[in-house]
């Protein structure tokens, strides 16, 4: 730095940023343990009751919802991501490869609430899914996929897809395909040289975007809000009723302590997970 | 005559193209059982092509391919019965070296305990007794090495293919690793069919070697024949050292063509001059060590003096301009031979010498 006294110039904006995240959420910790004064935006004193208060059923049930969801997002998305991955690394034409990537990857830059209203056009009573269904006379009536868990489950996933094939890809096409070659060379076919061989190696990738799709979910906002309207809830939803129809800010920032303290957890687990994957394989 | 056995691989004008370029063409060549085959040649010569399309990696536009009398060019790799050793192990990471060495049987569904010991056996055979239960990244490369070989033999291959397996050893092990996989092939009878760009791996471990270049194989032969009796220009000048020399043709006779160089003459396999007239210009090749030297003043091929010398302890290489050639010449004497740098000399050919000559190229 004594050398090169300007280099404090380009790192200001940066600290600034870090400063002001770190006010942020110093505000939202210290809230979180203040008592809520009903009817002002004023807290009263220290309390533990914000996070007693998590417990009720109410919102209880609203954690594990949240849990459950991200849970089925990730593996979802594992689910999806893999084949398309897979697909996208070992592809062998450039263009096969360039529709595959812009498949997996689009939902990435149509925004959040563009993305889940496009899913009511589609889920919607007399969207395109009911619609096609009941032309096609297999149902009597439109199937109820709006302000359901699947119908969220399923753009949820939607969103995570593009994260999940991309980390699901960059851990795949680190795998030397000679591994695979040699599998074949002593004998076993794709299924077998897949489950014994690209299946276990991609684990490092696998536990990557799996974790990553599960934080990525913990945090969305506006798929549940649009498509469980009210009905299907998630921390996130609830922090926005509490905050801005309540004004329990006090209430609202613990449980966004909860849900961050929730996530890191999952994430440092996952991280374990992979270390000792590291340590016995590879 | 005995029926011909049949041969552990046939491979029949096979060609392989990757877009414009031909990266093998019209390549014919049988191998029979036991035999241990080199595919030589430079980079991008199509060695690898070849070896992946005996392997089933990839799928030839012409030609077909038999492996132990079985017609198997649309047969899948996994199906074709082959061992293969890749230049680099490509040795299971998450496995231990036990797991590599029995993947193989595995995936035949070879019973348990027989898998123990063939996989036993196998180890046994590369030395490597004692490290079942390692990780290959706790093991060395030349151990790697042994263990891609195991992996590979424990299956029984009908033929054993490597692709430049020793390319990444120093240069000690490498020498080692040569005896030692000639031994093993030779003790199990195995057809091998291997790739190297390194001439002296090639001449010192084959029955025989296919020379190649450009996607043609060019030459097949005993590593003496190739040497002694290159088959054109390519052969001659890329496998072992070689002078080129200006000469004549003098006349054709039978087998033999007759070639003057300076004031001698040598006779020469008539069969890559058939094309040319009497009179016209050849070169002559030449093995460093087929050049004597004489007194100058003596009649011989021609004279030259030596522009330095460098000492290999049982021989010494020296390397001497001569009159109107572009190229030095190397000359490979013994020793003790006195011979220095200024040095004038007199250049005569070995009697014995196995001279070639080839039309000039045009
Ligand atoms: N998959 C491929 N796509 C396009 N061209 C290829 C492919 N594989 C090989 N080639 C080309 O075919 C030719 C022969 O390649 P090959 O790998 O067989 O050479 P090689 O003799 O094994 O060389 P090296 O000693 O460098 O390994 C080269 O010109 C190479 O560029
Ligand atoms: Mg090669």
């Amino acid at each position: 730095m004594g050398k090169r006294p300007f280099l404090g110039w380009f790192v200001t904006p940066g600290a600034l940023c870090a400063l002001g995240f770190a006010a942020a959420m110093a505000a939202v910790l210290q809230y979180a343990f203040r008592a809520h004064i009903p009817g002002s935006l004023e807290v009263g004193g220290f309390t533990w009751a914000n996070f007693e208060g998590m417990l009720r059923p109410l919102y209880a049930t609203v954690f594990l919802q949240t849990v459950w969801l991200c849970a089925l997002t990730a593996f979802f998305s594992l689910l999806l991501g893999y084949p398309l991955a897979h697909a996208l690394v070992h592809a062998r034409s450039t263009a096969w490869k360039s529709v595959l990537l812009v498949v997996a990857v689009t939902p990435l830059f149509l925004g959040e609430v563009v993305r889940t209203y496009s899913w009511l056009t589609v889920l919607g009573n007399s969207g395109f899914v009911n619609g096609a269904l009941l032309w096609l006379g297999l149902i009597d009536g439109p199937i109820q996929f709006m302000f359901t868990r699947f119908g969220v489950a399923l753009a949820l996933v939607h969103v995570t897809l593009p994260v999940m094939v991309i980390m699901l890809a960059a851990a795949l096409s680190h795998i030397d395909r000679d591994y695979e070659r040699a599998a074949h060379s002593l004998g076993a076919g794709p299924v077998r040289s897949f489950l014994t061989v690209t299946l276990p190696l991609s684990m490092p990738g696998i536990l990557a975007g799996t974790g990553t799709a599960f934080a990525w979910t913990f945090s969305a906002f506006a798929t549940p809000q649009i498509i469980g309207g009210g009905r299907v809830n998630m921390v996130s939803n609830l922090v926005y009723q509490l905050g801005f129809s309540s004004f329990n800010f006090p209430f609202a920032a613990s449980l966004s302590i909860v849900g961050l303290a929730l996530t890191a957890a999952v994430l440092g687990l996952l991280r374990i997970g992979t270390m000792r994957l590291e340590r016995v394989g590879t | 005559m005995a029926a011909e056995p049949r041969p552990a691989l046939q491979v029949d004008g096979v060609t392989r193209r990757f877009g414009a370029v031909t990266a093998l063409a019209d390549a014919w060549l049988k191998v029979p059982p036991g035999e241990f085959l080199t595919l030589l040649g430079p980079s991008g010569c199509g060695k690898s092509t070849l070896l992946n399309l005996i392997a089933g990696f990839l799928e030839p536009d012409q030609g077909e391919i038999f492996i132990d009398g079985a017609l198997v060019t649309e047969v899948p790799v996994w199906q074709r019965g082959i061992g293969m050793v890749f230049q680099n192990y490509a040795l299971f990471p998450h496995m231990t070296v036990a797991k590599n060495v029995a993947y193989g049987l595995a995936a035949r569904r070879v019973p348990r305990e027989e898998a123990a010991r063939r996989v036993a056996e196998a180890l046994a055979l590369v030395k490597l007794t004692g490290m079942e239960e390692r990780k290959p990244r706790q093991l060395s490369g030349g151990q790697q090495q042994r263990v891609a070989l195991a992996r590979a033999l424990v299956i029984r291959p009908k033929l054993l293919l490597l692709d430049e397996p020793f390319s990444a050893l120093d240069r000690n092990l490498r020498g080692a690793m040569q005896v030692e996989l000639r031994e093993i092939q030779r003790s199990l009878g195995i057809a091998t069919v291997f790739v190297t760009h390194d001439q002296g791996e090639a001449l010192s471990m084959s029955d025989r070697v296919a020379v190649m270049s450009e996607g043609r194989i060019r030459q097949v032969g005993t590593p003496e024949a190739i040497y002694r009796r290159p088959a054109d220009r390519f052969v001659a000048e890329f496998v072992g050292d070689v002078n080129r020399l200006p000469a004549r043709l003098v006349a054709v006779e039978g087998e033999t063509a007759l070639v003057e160089c300076g004031a001698c003459r040598l006779s020469v396999p008539a069969a890559p001059l058939a094309a040319a007239a009497a009179g016209t210009a050849v070169d002559l090749f030449l093995r460093p060590e087929q050049i004597r030297t004489a007194p100058p003043g003596t009649p011989g091929l021609t004279e030259a003096v030596v522009a330095a010398r460098a000492f290999h302890g049982d021989h010494a290489d020296l390397h001497c301009d001569a009159p109107g050639m572009a190229q030095r010449l190397l000359l490979r004497v013994p020793g003790h031979a006195a011979e220095g740098p200024g040095a004038r000399l007199a250049l005569l050919p070995d009697p014995s010498a196995d001279a070639v000559a080839f039309p000039i190229s045009g």
